[in-house]
């Protein structure tokens, strides 16, 4: 059973506040999840050495040139002096 | 002649072209079908009638004036609320982009404009497109057009529910677990999810980028491959986008072998199973072969599926912050974490508990015990469909194994809900081509046949699903009045 400080853990890793209902009531759901994808456990170890079909191969990648967008459209009035502006990181 | 909502795409184009009607006469029976039956579907977020009605006169002009109309003039498309339209509100039907008007089109509808199709709105779905039901649509479930008792299956229900009412005459939906399949078996309309690649995801607000893929929604297979020639193609703005042939509609059909995947029956509704075997007939009647055969792992996709699906959203859903676009709250009393944190709080409960679980599987200690297996898995799976497609030219089951259901059953138990995708995935873990087919009725609700192909076959999906649609006649309209 994922625990409540479990929980709280992943919800800071994931950056989400959790209402009381929620927390209430996730670590039920999740363990289900869990306990569903834990099928995977029955993989042969053989079976794992397989080539990554998903591989990226970095060569095949188009070169990474920085274009501007037509049309910046900030839907809030968060700039200043032309760059946006967030919250102190501490 | 049809009543001009009723109309299939092709028929649109060449009416117009031969004058019988206008677009803006057109657009305007599709705009009072909306007024008659959305009330009881609500298969839109955003509706464009003003810009729709626009667009119609344009095509109008141009037809007077002897232009080109471009090989979709004046066919009014609805588009998943996932999908970036210019100057239309995109909300994925989350509370976090409820604002958000984008400022480009995606690489689809900008194939769409360019070849003379009408945007006419924006279709709900299940938030972020994580749901099988759009129960999980922020703003209002879409109800079932045969049954509003009933779910019109998801994510892309709007996309189903809005196609088979007559209120828009194709729709692109996206695919990321059976998203397009789904609502095309539940509420009987033809839905194609295209290889990966095949379709530019260039403006598809990404869920899990390694296994979407954009594709239409229509109510003929001939309107299928229509709208797959103008949305495929190479884009460099996708690199994983890549050029592709054509596909035509073929009145003379090969003879194909075809396996029924015995996996994808077992444990199904007896209504479906048995309108599959019945189907499976008229494969032979029209110059096939028919066999069974069984994956072996078949067994491990659905938990790979939702291992891997959750991990890439955990990823791509970090990108809301609430800094260039999101809610009015202001970042001078907070600290990064805390308003980060505090905005968040305002997805549904589903993405948050697929944010949750993606955090886990990737987190140390759990990456190689379900992250790598499932990619490992996936691999697998792939080789194992591959060396099937040497011998098969398509393995077929039901689209889904289970008739729709009514609202509310499955919404508590994430693990049902899931289990509602188990024959859908696979295409989506493979790279496959997939399609969903109406094939009858069982209790007055829809069945769909799903076919698959091997990467880039969708000729071979296309020829066997046109022989077979002209073979089965089945009601093609609800009745909502």
């Amino acid at each position: 059973m994922i625990s409540k400080d479990e929980l709280e853990y992943l919800a800071q890793i994931s950056k989400i506040n959790l209402s009381e209902d929620e927390a209430k009531k996730f670590p039920e759901q999740l363990d289900k999840t869990i306990e569903y994808i834990d099928i995977l456990e029955e993989l042969a170890s053989d079976d794992l050495n397989v080539l990554d079909l998903q591989e990226v191969k970095f060569d095949e990648l188009r070169d990474d040139v920085v274009k501007m967008s037509e049309e910046l459209r900030i839907t809030k009035n968060m700039t200043e002096d032309g760059f946006l502006r967030g919250p102190k990181m501490k | 002649m049809s009543s001009l909502h009723d109309l299939l795409a092709h028929e649109v184009v060449e009416g117009i072209k031969e004058g019988l009607f206008t677009a803006e006469e057109y657009v305007s029976s599709l705009i009072k079908t909306i007024e008659d039956v959305e009330s009881k579907l609500n298969s839109f977020i955003t509706l464009d009638t003003v810009g729709a009605l626009s667009s119609a006169k344009l095509i109008d002009r141009k037809i007077k004036e002897n232009e080109d109309i471009g090989y979709l003039g004046g066919v009014a498309v609805g588009i998943k609320d996932n999908i970036s339209t210019k100057d239309i509100r995109t909300t994925c039907a989350s509370k976090i982009l409820e604002d958000y008007v984008p400022s480009y089109d995606a690489t689809v509808i900008r194939n769409l404009k360019q070849n003379g199709a009408i945007i006419l709105g924006k279709l709900n779905l299940d938030e972020f497109g994580m749901g099988s039901t759009t129960e999980y649509s922020r703003y209002y479930p879409t109800h079932n057009p045969w049954n509003l008792d009933y779910v019109p299956g998801g994510s892309s229900g709007g996309c189903g529910a809005a196609v088979a009412a007559g209120e828009c005459t194709v729709s692109l939906g996206s695919d990321t677990g059976g998203s397009i399949r789904c609502p095309a078996s539940f509420c009987s309309v033809v839905g194609l999810k295209p290889t990966y690649g095949r379709v530019s995801r260039y403006g598809l607000i990404s869920y899990a980028n390694s296994l979407e893929q954009i594709g239409p929604i229509c109510r003929s297979v001939k309107d299928i491959a229509l709208i797959m020639n103008i949305i495929s193609g190479k884009d460099n703005s996708d690199n994983t986008s890549m050029s592709s042939s054509p596909i035509t509609i073929n009145n003379k059909l090969d003879k194909f072998d075809i396996a029924i995947v015995k996996e994808l029956i077992n444990d199904g509704d007896h209504g479906v199973t048995g309108t599959i075997y019945s189907t499976s007939d008229k494969f032979k009647e029209i110059g096939c072969t028919c066999d069974e055969i069984s994956i072996k792992n078949l067994h491990y996709a659905l938990p790979s599926y939702y291992t891997l699906a959750s991990a890439e959203a955990s990823s791509n859903l970090a990108r809301y912050d609430n800094i260039r676009y999101g809610f009015d709250l202001p970042i001078e009393e907070y600290k990064w974490d805390t308003y980060f944190s505090n905005v968040r709080k305002n997805f549904g409960e589903e993405v948050k508990r697929r944010i949750l679980i993606g955090s886990y599987v990737l987190s140390s200690g759990y990456y190689s015990k379900y992250y790598l297996k499932a990619r490992s898995l996936r691999s697998l799976l792939k080789l194992e469909l591959l060396k099937l497609f040497k011998k098969y030219d398509l393995l077929i089951g039901p689209t889904m194994p289970i008739l729709p259901f009514k609202f509310g059953e499955k919404i508590d138990d994430p693990i049902k809900m899931y289990l509602v995708d188990i024959n859908t995935v696979i295409a989506n873990l493979a790279g496959i081509p997939a399609i969903s087919l109406p094939i009858g009725f069982s209790n007055g609700l829809p069945i769909g046949l799903q076919m698959m192909a091997a990467p880039f076959e969708e000729q071979k999906l296309i020829d066997v699903s046109h022989a077979l649609e002209n073979t089965i006649n089945i009601q093609r309209r609800p009745n909502l009045t």
